[in-house]
């Protein structure tokens, strides 16, 4: 039977994050999700299991509290969940990730298309893809805004900057889809419920004999912050608030 | 360490990068995959220009004969204008090259010889520094750099590409009137829009205001009330203008991202909580159906 | 289990009376189902803040010492406020934090505890189901037989509805009213980061030691009051009012907040904090009074807040132990009953058991002492009044206490008939 895989990342809710007085940033108390669009890939994943009457399973590379997505992942209609449990994926970049995804699909055997999403909502490198199909020897198509099976031929649409494309490729092949692409919808209490008694599989880092060691040398982290006026009109009526706007922007020479 | 190699789909970009490249004394290389492109790019300052020529019309596709050919040249960085398309080509270089790479880069310094990138994760609210010794990739939009002028000779190289990717057909998408990267005042409406038709409603105060009308990522993406191009964000427009007024917005991080830059920022939302009055200087909490009448009137 | 099998329970909302129930069913080999609208449990839930731990200690002994608790709480404080002035009354007393033995209380953030018990109760073999809303109860025949969410219909031999105040299974059950009481008022609070060492300077405590603040005269003379409770790196500060009083009042709750955080006996104690959640939750105020004339029927329990077991003491708000009592008596209920639908005379018996009922009838009097309107404006004005002029030394001749006292109360509008009156009636509450 054909083989799906979705892969998608466990992130950081960038809501989350707090900023300490000296810009450094605080992620000590932000909660974990799978990353917005790669809910579309997973959609996307399931989507093309039914059109190759395929497998749609999902894969991700994170550290041991990415198991808490597995349930998750496995809520949206992928039939099992594949999970690279190491430390090493907080400091992963694009390289180490592309590395380890690519050992894992490995291991898996057979399978006939990976799905990424164009980019991950917390470093948004767009990387992962392209990178995979270089580890892998595969064909891939990215910024994908549809697509279709025949056989064992897919057809997708591509949205890049000034055009639309219309590529084919056989299968085997690595396509990363835009968020555009569907509207995953929000699993039901079924399929929650079962979503816990489907196949779990982890890799630890030793399995994969990968070195998961970034070639990049992260210097600083530091929050971006705007420093701006902060002034609410909120005195009178709010024909007097609008007054007031419209004479602070004469003020700023903006109008 | 000194020999930078540059590809980018907009020759603008290719330009400044060269640019960048002499401005910290290395050495640009260009290479190109139009024979017409090739001509313009060999009056931009660069040391030669690389006409690569093959089959296929999908640049990607010669990602693997790219880094076999940057391998022989010993090329210390490649750098690629950050497209779409080039992103990708950047991204499969670096994973057959076995690098580095940096994306979507906001700052691009040498210290040392070291290459510094600085880029924006987590949807724009933090800004990472990273540091290569080693070859690496990095993509880079236009606007960080200066362009510089001179002559250089063209190369031509044959190259084979990766055929399993077969392009079928390429449509332009017809680039509408838009004045919203170089407008003065924009107004920004959100999902605080009820319905279509209220667009009439703001494109009164974008009249009176003489600006010009841009909206986030759902108005655009998923509602489709507005064309791609209009919304402003991290993955749409970065824009600069003097005055910035967002209405129904609730300011994510995402879509305030493109918005930093401007003088004024002016933020009208129902919620008081809404984050897009963090970023505003001045702010109204209410309805807009109310509130843009009466400015619209005022304005007059 | 398979599509078409049913659960023994299934639980609606994992709060403390849900997580409660379902654990002790659980650990008793029942199969049980919890399903979270939240897409974690407590994601979306607000309260002032303290926990007693007896009841914890009840679910299971020991439970209390690992549980995700902040600060064990050992100055009990009364805080009145008026116009730039304020009174603080500071109960210290060690034994709330004995060497052995659990302390008596600790103050609680929901996020992080209700999490921690759901992930005891799933260890002991519940299931435990988040991002899902239940949308109604099955009914056959005059019982409840299941849910319905979305989609979805899951039956079982009994729903127990731990959904909170305002229960809307309880209402769709027709055990409680669709319109929601009116005697229910409304929660704000904010949680403001602090660093720990800021928190035990400012509130003088020692490491790991906590403070419970009750906060009155700081709503402008509506029906309400103030809390604040230390937690380890942060504060909990809340307002909770009458929504109707409020209306008529013409100013969003919002901005008596502001004002409130502003107030200068209470602004220093926040300086320099960051809001790092912002939340309101409706809190029922009846007491015993409001219970629901039935707590059960045929293949429904209710339990927690959704049975309306809060004792609302004007100086506290307490619900969660009570919750979880419930929680608790719910599960003995259907444990020791043969035919699982028909628990509901048993789950009564369980919670006179527990003391339960008896906790809630002792407390019933609060109501009509905080139905005075006095104590939220006059007292605590009249109070700091008095002890300004108490304070007051400029070289002018003192007038007489006495004297002084009763300008005051003619100032305050009290009459000395109306403060035995409310004396008395105070008294009789306690
Ligand atoms: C990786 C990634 C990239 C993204 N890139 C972008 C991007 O480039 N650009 C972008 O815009 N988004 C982007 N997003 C999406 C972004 O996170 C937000 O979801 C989006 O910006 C929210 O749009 P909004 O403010 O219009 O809608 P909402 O967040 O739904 O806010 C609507 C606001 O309208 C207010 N409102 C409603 N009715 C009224 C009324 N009558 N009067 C006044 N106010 C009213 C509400 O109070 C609310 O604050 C991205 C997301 C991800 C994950
Ligand atoms: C401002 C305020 C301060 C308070 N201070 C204190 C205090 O200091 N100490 C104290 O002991 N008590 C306090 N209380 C009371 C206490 O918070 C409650 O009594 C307690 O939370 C009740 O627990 P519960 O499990 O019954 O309900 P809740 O904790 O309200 O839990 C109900 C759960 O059900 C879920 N739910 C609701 N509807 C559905 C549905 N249809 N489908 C699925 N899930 C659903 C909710 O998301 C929630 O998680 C305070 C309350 C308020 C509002
Ligand atoms: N750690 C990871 N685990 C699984 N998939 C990932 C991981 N990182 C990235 N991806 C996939 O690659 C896509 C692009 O990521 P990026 O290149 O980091 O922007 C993501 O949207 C995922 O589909």
């Amino acid at each position: 039977m054909a083989r799906i895989v979705a892969c998608y990342k466990w992130v950081i809710d960038e809501s989350d994050i707090k900023v300490n007085p000296d810009l450094s940033i605080n992620l000590q108390n932000s909660k974990g999700k799978i990353s917005d669009y790669d809910k579309n890939a997973i959609e996307a994943a399931v989507n093309a299991a039914e059109l190759l009457e395929g497998k749609p399973v999902g894969l991700t590379f994170g550290n041991s509290k990415c198991k808490a997505s597995l349930k998750d992942a496995l809520s949206r209609g992928l039939e099992e969940a594949y999970f690279i449990n190491s430390e090493k994926a907080d400091k992963a970049d694009g390289r180490v990730t592309a590395a380890a995804l690519a050992t894992a699909i490995q291991e898996m055997g057979e399978v006939d298309l990976v799905v990424c999403a164009e980019g991950a909502s917390d470093t948004y490198a767009r990387q992962t893809a392209p990178r995979l199909g270089a580890c892998l020897d595969l064909p891939v198509i990215s910024s994908v805004n549809s697509f279709t099976i025949e056989g064992k031929t897919l057809t997708a649409i591509r949205k890049l900057d000034d055009c639309l494309e219309t590529v084919k490729v056989e299968l085997p092949a690595i396509i990363a889809v835009l968020p555009e692409i569907n509207h995953p919808p929000i699993p039901g209490l079924k399929a929650v419920m079962n979503a816990g008694k489907k196949k779990m599989v982890e890799f630890a880092e030793a399995d994969l004999k990968v070195d998961l060691n970034p070639k990049n040398q992260v210097l600083d982290l530091q929050a971006y912050v705007m420093e701006r006026k902060n002034i609410v009109f909120a005195d009178g009526e709010l024909t007097e608030q609008v007054k007031n706007l419209v004479i602070a922007l004469k003020k700023e020479g903006v109008i | 360490m000194s020999d930078i190699y540059i590809y980018s789909e907009r020759l603008d970009i290719a330009a400044e990068l060269i640019g960048f490249a002499r401005q910290n004394h290395k050495e640009p290389y260009v290479v190109t995959f139009s024979a017409v492109a090739a001509e313009e790019l060999a009056n931009l300052g660069a040391n030669k220009v690389f006409y690569l020529k093959g089959e296929s019309p999908l640049v990607e596709n010669y990602a693997k004969q790219i880094s076999k050919f940057l391998k022989e040249q010993a090329a210390s960085h490649f750098m690629v204008g950050a497209t779409a398309r080039g992103r990708d080509l950047a991204a499969r270089v670096a994973g057959y090259m076995d690098c580095g790479m940096a994306s979507d880069l906001s700052g691009l310094t040498y210290v040392d010889d070291e290459l510094i990138c600085e880029r924006i994760i987590y949807g724009g609210a933090v800004r990472q520094k990273e540091a290569f010794k080693d070859f690496c990739v990095v993509t880079v939009p236009g606007g960080l750099f200066e362009p510089v002028q001179g002559d250089c000779e063209i190369f031509t190289i044959d190259l084979k590409a990766d055929e399993r990717v077969v392009l079928v057909e390429r449509t332009e998408i017809p680039s509408r009137g838009n004045d919203l990267p170089t407008a003065s005042k924009v107004v920004c409406v959100g999902l605080g829009l009820a319905e279509e038709e209220d667009l009439s409603l703001v494109n009164g105060l974008v009249d009176v205001l003489e600006g010009e009308i841009a909206c986030t990522r759902g108005i655009a993406e998923e509602r489709h009330w507005l064309p791609v191009e209009r919304y402003i964000g991290i993955s749409g427009a970065v824009i600069k203008p003097e005055l910035y007024i967002a209405l129904g917005v609730s300011g994510q991080i995402q879509h305030v991202y493109g918005i930093r830059e401007s003088k004024i920022i002016v933020a009208i939302d129902k919620n008081d909580k809404a984050p897009i009055f963090r970023y505003a200087d001045y702010g109204i909490v209410g309805d807009m159906y109310e509130i843009i009448p009466l400015l619209t009137d005022l304005l007059n | 289990m398979s599509e078409t099998e049913k659960f023994d329970a299934i639980i609606i909302g994992a709060g403390p009376a849900g997580i409660a129930c379902a654990y002790t069913l659980a650990k008793a080999g029942k199969e049980v189902l919890v399903i979270e609208r939240a897409d974690n449990p407590g994601g979306k839930n607000l309260t002032g803040g303290r926990l007693y731990t007896y009841a914890l200690e009840m679910l299971e002994e020991g439970l209390s010492e690992e549980a995700a608790l902040e600060r064990k709480v050992t100055h009990e404080q009364i805080m009145i406020l008026s116009e730039g002035r304020g009174t603080t009354i500071d109960y210290f007393d060690s034994g709330f934090s004995p060497y052995e033995g659990p302390p008596q209380s600790y103050t609680v953030l929901r996020a992080r505890f209700d999490e921690w018990l759901a992930g005891k109760a799933e260890e002991v073999g519940a299931n435990i189901v988040c991002g899902i809303r239940v949308d109604d109860v099955i009914e056959e025949a005059g019982k409840i037989k299941g849910i319905i969410a979305g989609d979805d219909e899951i039956y079982s031999d009994i729903v127990i509805a731990a959904d909170g105040v305002n229960s809307f299974i309880a209402q769709r059950a027709g055990l409680i009213p669709d319109i929601p009481a009116s005697s229910v008022g409304v929660g704000v609070k904010e949680i403001i980061q602090l660093d720990t060492s800021v928190i035990e300077e400012r509130f003088h405590l020692q490491d790991g030691e906590g403070a419970a603040r009750m906060i009155l005269g700081c709503t402008e003379g509506l029906h309400g009051g103030g809390f604040l409770y230390t937690n380890i790196d942060t504060i909990s500060l809340g307002l909770v009012l009458m929504p109707e009083e409020v209306a008529a009042a013409g100013k969003p709750v919002a901005e008596l907040f502001q004002e409130f955080k502003n107030h200068p006996a209470i602004y220093p104690l926040i300086a320099g904090g960051s809001t790092v959640e912002y939340g309101a939750h409706l809190v029922s105020e009846d007491g015993y009074h409001g219970l629901p004339k039935k707590l059960y029927r045929e293949g429904l329990l209710l339990v927690g807040d959704a049975a309306g077991f809060v004792i609302n003491s004007g100086y506290s708000i307490r619900g969660i132990d009570l919750a979880i009592l419930s929680g608790i008596a719910a599960a003995n209920g259907i444990c020791a009953s043969s035919d699982i639908a028909k628990a509901g005379p048993q789950y009564i018996k369980e919670m006179e058991k527990l003391n339960l009922l008896p906790t809630l009838k002792a407390a019933s009097g609060y109501r009509d002492l905080l139905n005075i309107p006095r104590i939220y404006s006059n007292y605590p004005y009249l109070a700091n009044d008095f002890l300004g002029n108490l304070f007051t030394v400029n070289g002018e001749v003192a007038a007489p206490m006495k004297k002084s006292l009763k300008a005051l109360l003619k100032k305050h509008n009290i009459s000395f008939w109306q403060l035995f009156k409310d004396g008395l009636r105070g008294y009789r509450a306690l």
